[in-house]
């Protein structure tokens, strides 16, 4: 076959397929808008609940093998089938390339219910602008009534997508992932340090302290995963985590709450010097193990066993952690260190919409579907019952915290719903795994806070894909000695640093970012 | 073989011994390079975790214990459930992917078949440009309805190009003589491919089915797609997966999402599911191997 014949037939496949994909999009996306009308415009009386409808619900998970799922699911189904003639049908999406599978169900057009949505996880804003999900503005007073009511506007305002509202928050939960320094209060105060601990130089003399009394233990015996150069730009920055990823450490924030959209570079001012220069005089002490860079041991695991005297990681770890360490080191009395405490300007509280609930544009009973919706929100039953099971079985109520019943078996007891699409704390029972007086740190955490600003920004990384792949290489190559202080002059490191993420293209990148948030404070101011 | 290998053995004189105890010497320390990193596995799978922790892998457990394989057998039916369905997949499977592309390879090669070439080039064609994901699922999932269906992992697996060209070039090497002789003694189409094509196919026919059952023995991924956690067996490489990466995520956010919490012992159960996974292929293996080169060495002198 001639060449000119194979490309004349390739270009007319390209086409065809072209336009097949065009043609599709558009039908869903149309679809979608034309049922919401429709709804919109038939139903003026009381919802009509005389036809038995399933209800769907995707949720992120492994469904559970051992039957107690099932039979929660046919208690929340009692309830259903009664106040709204309804039923509750779970469909789990499981960790196996999750991704791919959950963009898939979006895509196809399949009839999805009620489904788990993460502006930050999930890749929501891409998928509401397919067309994917529902517009809720007409549906939410009307069949999700009590949500609606609690939901403050400007809550609503976070989960619009071109002006419509296609998700429900889940913004009345608290999930507190900053991080920041575990340390013993006991060693501490044997330190003479007074609580609690404030910046670095404290967990210096702490880890100081441990080295020279302490013989059995390594100070610090961090694993090679440990970078804590994102925790020392929130302790003495005003800076910002921006949603973007660069590898290995944090490359580009966000100058501070004041100058949300204007980019900042850490890694150029003096900062970054100081940190290598600290990390170098860490190592030099001997705070962690000298082959600290291929340590695959677990440090949480050697704290409770005492011989390690400090872990890195997010308030949620902390909550139970404290409570373990407890029981496996009677008096130690583990503290936090929140990185955000130095500064005191830049922690910002989680996405309101890291989780949520969408319905798709598909679904056949919207109405239905939101009103079960309402249901697991408010209904302090169900909502029990798809967050913890079954009282007796799953858990007991002792002193006003969950605890395990005294005949539970792990393997046949054990019952999980993956429900993260609309906690809310009223409804929370304190759990015994949960440290008790978590609280104080809450509420310090309270006077500082600040609303996330990025729920809605996706940054676009198309244009600078290379140039972001090349500073992670680079970030990858030369951080991690200067994160354990491996260098032998830590100016000359961070000078080799600088060069090469600048030959990396750290410029274009940083171009681009500043335009796509420029272009975001037009937006976000417009909306205001 | 044997025979000239005996002959020469006879005749061999002092280099030829050299060369042949290199020879052994460097093709025994590849074979250890080969099997060394699966004792560790099996090894491994059978060490708790918390040696596993302080010492590393060993070849030899030093702290012996079940729990891994307790975990990932926890549901005893659920895997039984598996192996049977990845099992009768495989020898469904294999059995008419290679009927399909014998017949597909054979008939495209003959030189009385009139549009040979243009078949030839759309199926050629599959292999350097493909829909993508989302037409492959659509096509599935709204137009042929196979969700949750076994036809939807068995059938995509029956035809690969890839397959049917090695096939092709196979055929080629029979003379189109023999169709065209058996003809003129009044053999049918059917008859000429069953009775003589295949019997001389043998040692491609073992190479591609060793392919395809392989495929289809590790297949997880359209299974993945098209069979929902609503069907209580499915494939055992999905099944195998999940519990990693369940026991994985449950370890790395069980704090950041309040997902409850149990102790898994991750390390030694990859290397569990790994020896389960393995295991029943190594005992095949052995019986279909002297098949398999012959059947790799004339597809690469002849393709």
């Amino acid at each position: 076959m001639g060449i000119k014949k194979a490309s004349c037939m390739l270009l007319t496949f390209l086409l065809l397929f072209t336009l097949a994909a065009c043609g599709g999009g558009n039908n869903a996306a149309n679809n979608g808008a034309k049922t919401t009308n429709d709804n919109g415009k038939q139903d003026s009386s009381a919802p009509d609940t005389s036809k038995f409808v399933k209800v769907s619900y995707v949720v992120l998970g492994d469904k559970p093998k051992n039957g107690q799922f099932e039979k929660v699911l046919a208690k929340v189904n009692e309830i259903m089938k009664e106040k709204i003639n309804a039923e509750l049908e779970w469909k789990w999406v499981e960790w196996a390339d999750w991704q791919t599978k959950y963009n898939l169900l979006l895509a196809s057009g399949e009839a999805v219910d009620l489904i788990t949505i993460g502006t930050d996880w999930l890749d929501t804003w891409a998928n509401a602008q397919r067309g994917a999900f529902m517009n809720l503005d007409e549906l939410l007073p009307r069949y999700a009534p009590e949500t609606w009511k609690s939901v403050p506007e400007e809550d609503w305002n976070e989960s619009r997508y071109n002006g419509k509202i296609v998700l429900i928050p889940e913004n009345d939960y608290t999930q507190w992932v900053n991080h920041g320094f575990f340390y013993r209060g006991d060693w501490a105060k044997e330190a003479g340090l007074g609580e609690p601990i404030k910046n670095w130089e404290e967990i210096g003399q702490y880890l100081q302290y441990i080295k020279d009394n302490k013989p059995d233990v390594i100070p610090w015996d961090m694993a090679s995963g440990a970078v804590t150069w994102g925790g020392y730009i929130q302790s003495y920055t005003d800076n910002l985590d921006l949603p973007i990823s660069t590898g290995y450490m944090p490359v580009f924030t966000a100058q501070s709450n004041d100058e949300k959209y204007t980019v900042a570079e850490p890694i150029f001012s003096d900062l970054f010097l100081n940190y290598a220069k600290l990390m170098k005089e860490w190592a030099d002490k001997g705070f962690w193990r000298e082959d600290a860079l291929n340590n695959k041991n677990d440090n949480r695991i050697a704290l409770k066993a005492g011989l390690s005297g400090l872990d890195q990681h997010h308030t949620q770890t902390f909550s139970t952690l404290r409570v373990e360490m407890d029981k496996a080191e009677p008096g130690s009395e583990l503290q936090m260190f929140p990185f955000n405490r130095t500064g005191g300007k830049n922690l910002m509280e989680l996405s309101i919409t890291h989780g949520g609930t969408s319905l798709g544009a598909h679904s056949k009973n919207p109405e239905r579907a939101l009103m079960a919706y309402d249901l697991i929100r408010n209904n302090e039953e169900i909502y029990h019952l798809i967050n913890y099971g079954i009282e007796g079985v799953q858990y007991e109520i002792k002193d006003g915290k969950r605890t395990l019943p005294a005949n539970y078996n792990e393997a046949s007891d054990s019952f999980y719903a993956d429900f993260w699409g609309g906690r809310v704390d009223k409804f929370e029972i304190p759990s015994e795994t949960v440290w008790s007086e978590i609280g104080t740190l809450y509420d310090e955490y309270d006077k500082i806070k600040i609303p996330y600003p990025y729920g809605q920004f996706v940054f676009d990384k198309t244009p600078v894909e290379s140039e972001l792949t090349a500073i992670s290489q680079v970030a990858g190559e030369l951080g991690p000695a200067i994160n354990f202080g491996k260098v032998s002059d830590p100016a000359k490191a961070v000078e080799e640093f600088r060069a090469k993420i600048k030959t990396a293209g750290y410029d274009k990148v940083k171009a681009e970012l500043q335009k796509q948030l420029d272009a975001f404070k037009q937006k976000m101011e417009a909306a205001k | 073989m044997d025979e000239t290998f005996v002959s020469a053995h006879k005749k061999t004189d002092a280099s030829g011994l050299v060369v042949r105890w290199i020879g052994y010497l460097f093709i025994g320390f590849f074979a250890l390079c080969c099997l060394l990193p699966f004792l560790l596995v099996l090894g491994t799978s059978f060490t708790s975790e918390s040696a596993i922790k302080l010492s590393g892998f060993n070849f030899w457990p030093k702290e012996f214990s079940l729990f891994a394989y307790k975990i990932v057998f926890e549901n005893p039916d659920l895997i039984i459930g598996s192996y049977i369905v990845t099992i009768v997949m495989t020898i469904v499977g294999t059995a008419v992917g290679l009927l399909l592309v014998a017949m597909t390879g054979y008939a495209l090669q003959r030189p009385d078949f009139m549009y040979r070439n243009k078949i030839s080039f759309f199926i050629y064609f599959t292999t350097l440009f493909s829909g993508g994901l989302v037409p492959f699922y659509l096509l599935i999932t709204q137009y042929l309805h196979l969700k949750d269906n076994y036809l939807a992992v068995l059938l995509p697996g029956l035809l690969s190009p890839f397959l049917i060209i090695m096939m092709k070039s196979f055929v080629r090497s029979i003379p189109h003589a023999i169709t065209e002789s058996a003809k003129i003694d009044g053999a049918g189409d059917f008859r000429i491919f069953l009775r003589l094509i295949l019997p001389m196919t043998t040692p491609a026919l073992a190479t591609i089915g060793l392919f395809i059952a392989l495929g289809y023995w590790n297949e997880w991924y359209n299974s993945m797609l098209f069979l929902s956690p609503d069907m209580k067996y499915r494939t055992l490489q999905l099944f195998l997966y999940n519990v990693i990466t369940s026991a994985d995520f449950v370890r790395n956010s069980a704090a950041s999402s309040n997902v409850q919490l149990r102790d898994v012992p991750l390390e030694s159960m990859k290397m569990a599911t790994a020896v389960v996974a393995t295991g029943p292929v190594i005992l095949f293996y052995p019986f279909v191997q002297r098949y398999f080169i012959k059947g790799i060495t004339v597809g690469a002198v002849k393709g």
